[in-house]
């Protein structure tokens, strides 16, 4: 290895000064909130993620050729047995249309607010985080497309975290694992409301409980919308571990519905009726 | 004429630090264990110890980690503050200690990755205080992360001398 011998230090002290003042100054302005550092990050962001996104789809483009021309072995049997799956979740569907026009019937003769979920919109998810401190993935959409700090992530299996940065065309969504991350939570079995907090790792923990004696491993959670992030009766996750009492709670690990290790494409939503009045003070301001 | 071949090398990295974030990113996406990798950090060392030229191995450092911010969920600096240390101790290292040994380089990447570990979680710490996950867990997936590291940079620094000697 060829190493250019410098002159003299004085450079390097001051190239060194000047870095780090500029990432101090950044890091204390964000601690103080000063100054608005959103720009910074929406330009590096939008200069970035469009690469991210190139290399994504090529690697999706390749996968897409080996799955459509190379992995269709034996595929003839399986077609016939969806078939017959989708004759009768067709039927299936009739009977729940049914149940949706009579169940919008009694929501408006009893005046009850619709809780549904709103606008969404499909996106893709690109990267993850690069460091491995937080539990964040970077999807394809950003404010020109609707999603905003705070938007809801969810799939077809449960919640899968929130926006925590937009640009113009791309997000960083904060995990429901990640540490910062909170959900207010319902027990669906007892209708007890709690909070699960992320820790990091790929389960989350019971924060606070109502009343935490008859929780059992197996039993499920649901949103219960008082976080005003996520929409009230989302899947969260099922307890897989109750463990003995440590203070005042059980610990108690929960998995996400979820699958986060294999997201691809997620629902953003972008607007939800806010189905809660008074915020629960036990899971106070949501997290920057 | 020189203007051009100097704005070609300063490209030709541009392009090199851009692209070891994004493949870190995609990587971590489709294979869970890249995780516990950091190309940006190895990149960081491979070229202190290399350019004999501290002030562009602070610039480099510097720009990946503020990239690797970016990317990420995390308070924008505190990568950048880590990585710049890192090339500007890596660029020292590299001018007082023979780093062309393995096991020069197995101690400086293994130090280095708990170093970057430690510093970007203090920083994160001071920002906000709920960030980071707890000491017993954060110690062990440094300690792992050290050790991938380690060794994906012995394979890469290999490479690196082999192709350079080859080249030159």
């Amino acid at each position: 290895m060829s190493r250019v011998i410098v002159a003299s230090k004085r450079p390097i002290w001051i190239a060194l000064s000047i870095a780090l003042l500029i990432h101090t100054g950044l890091i204390s302005v964000q601690a103080g909130h000063r100054f608005d550092t959103r720009f910074v990050r929406m330009w590096l962001l939008d200069s970035l993620a469009p690469l991210e996104k190139l290399v994504d789809r090529s690697l999706y483009g390749i996968v897409y050729v080996w799955d459509s021309y190379f992995a269709l072995i034996g595929v003839h049997q399986e077609n016939e047995q969806l078939k017959q799956q989708v004759d009768e979740l067709k039927l299936q569907l009739e009977k729940r249309r049914e149940d949706v026009v009579e169940v919008q019937r009694l929501r408006t003769l009893l005046s009850i607010q619709d809780t549904g979920i709103g606008r969404t919109v499909v996106s893709r998810v690109i990267g993850r985080d690069p460091g491995r401190a937080n539990q964040t993935v970077t999807i394809d959409k950003g404010l020109s497309h609707g999603v905003k700090p705070d938007s809801a992530v969810i799939t077809a299996d449960g919640i899968v975290g929130r926006v925590i940065h937009s640009s113009n065309f791309f997000s960083i969504v904060q995990l429901v694992i990640d540490s910062q991350s909170a959900v207010g939570v319902i027990l669906e079995s007892t209708r007890r409301q709690g909070v699960l907090k992320g820790n990091g790792s790929r389960e989350l923990e019971l924060e606070y409980i109502d009343d935490d004696n008859d929780l059992k491993e197996g039993l499920k959670f649901i949103t219960s919308g008082q976080d005003r992030i996520y929409p009230k009766g989302l899947q969260v996750g099922l307890i897989t571990l109750v463990g003995p009492r440590r203070g005042l709670l059980r610990t108690v690990q929960v998995r996400p519905a979820a699958d986060l290790d294999r997201l691809e494409e997620v629902i953003c939503i972008l607007d939800h009726p806010q189905n809660v009045d008074v915020a629960d003070p036990a899971l106070g301001p949501p997290t920057p | 004429m020189v203007r051009i071949t100097t704005l070609g090398i300063i490209g030709r990295f541009a392009v090199a630090l851009v692209a070891v974030v994004v493949i870190q990113g995609i990587l971590s996406f489709k294979f869970k264990v890249f995780g516990y990798f950091d190309l940006p950090l190895i990149c960081s060392v491979y070229y202190g110890f290399t350019l004999g030229n501290p002030v562009a191995s602070i610039v480099i450092g510097s720009a990946l980690g503020l990239m690797q911010d970016s990317l990420s969920g995390a308070v924008l600096g505190t990568n950048g503050f880590s990585k710049t240390l890192i090339g500007f101790v890596a660029a020292s290292a590299g001018s007082k200690f023979n780093v062309d040994q393995p096991i020069t380089r197995v101690f400086a990447l293994f130090l280095f990755t708990i170093g970057d570990g430690l510093l970007v979680s203090i920083l994160g710490l001071m920002v906000d205080s709920r960030s980071g996950t707890t000491y017993s867990s954060a110690l062990g997936g440094w300690i792992l992360s050290a050790t991938f590291n380690t060794l994906l940079g012995l394979i890469l620094f290999g490479y690196h001398d082999r192709w350079g000697n080859a080249t030159t």
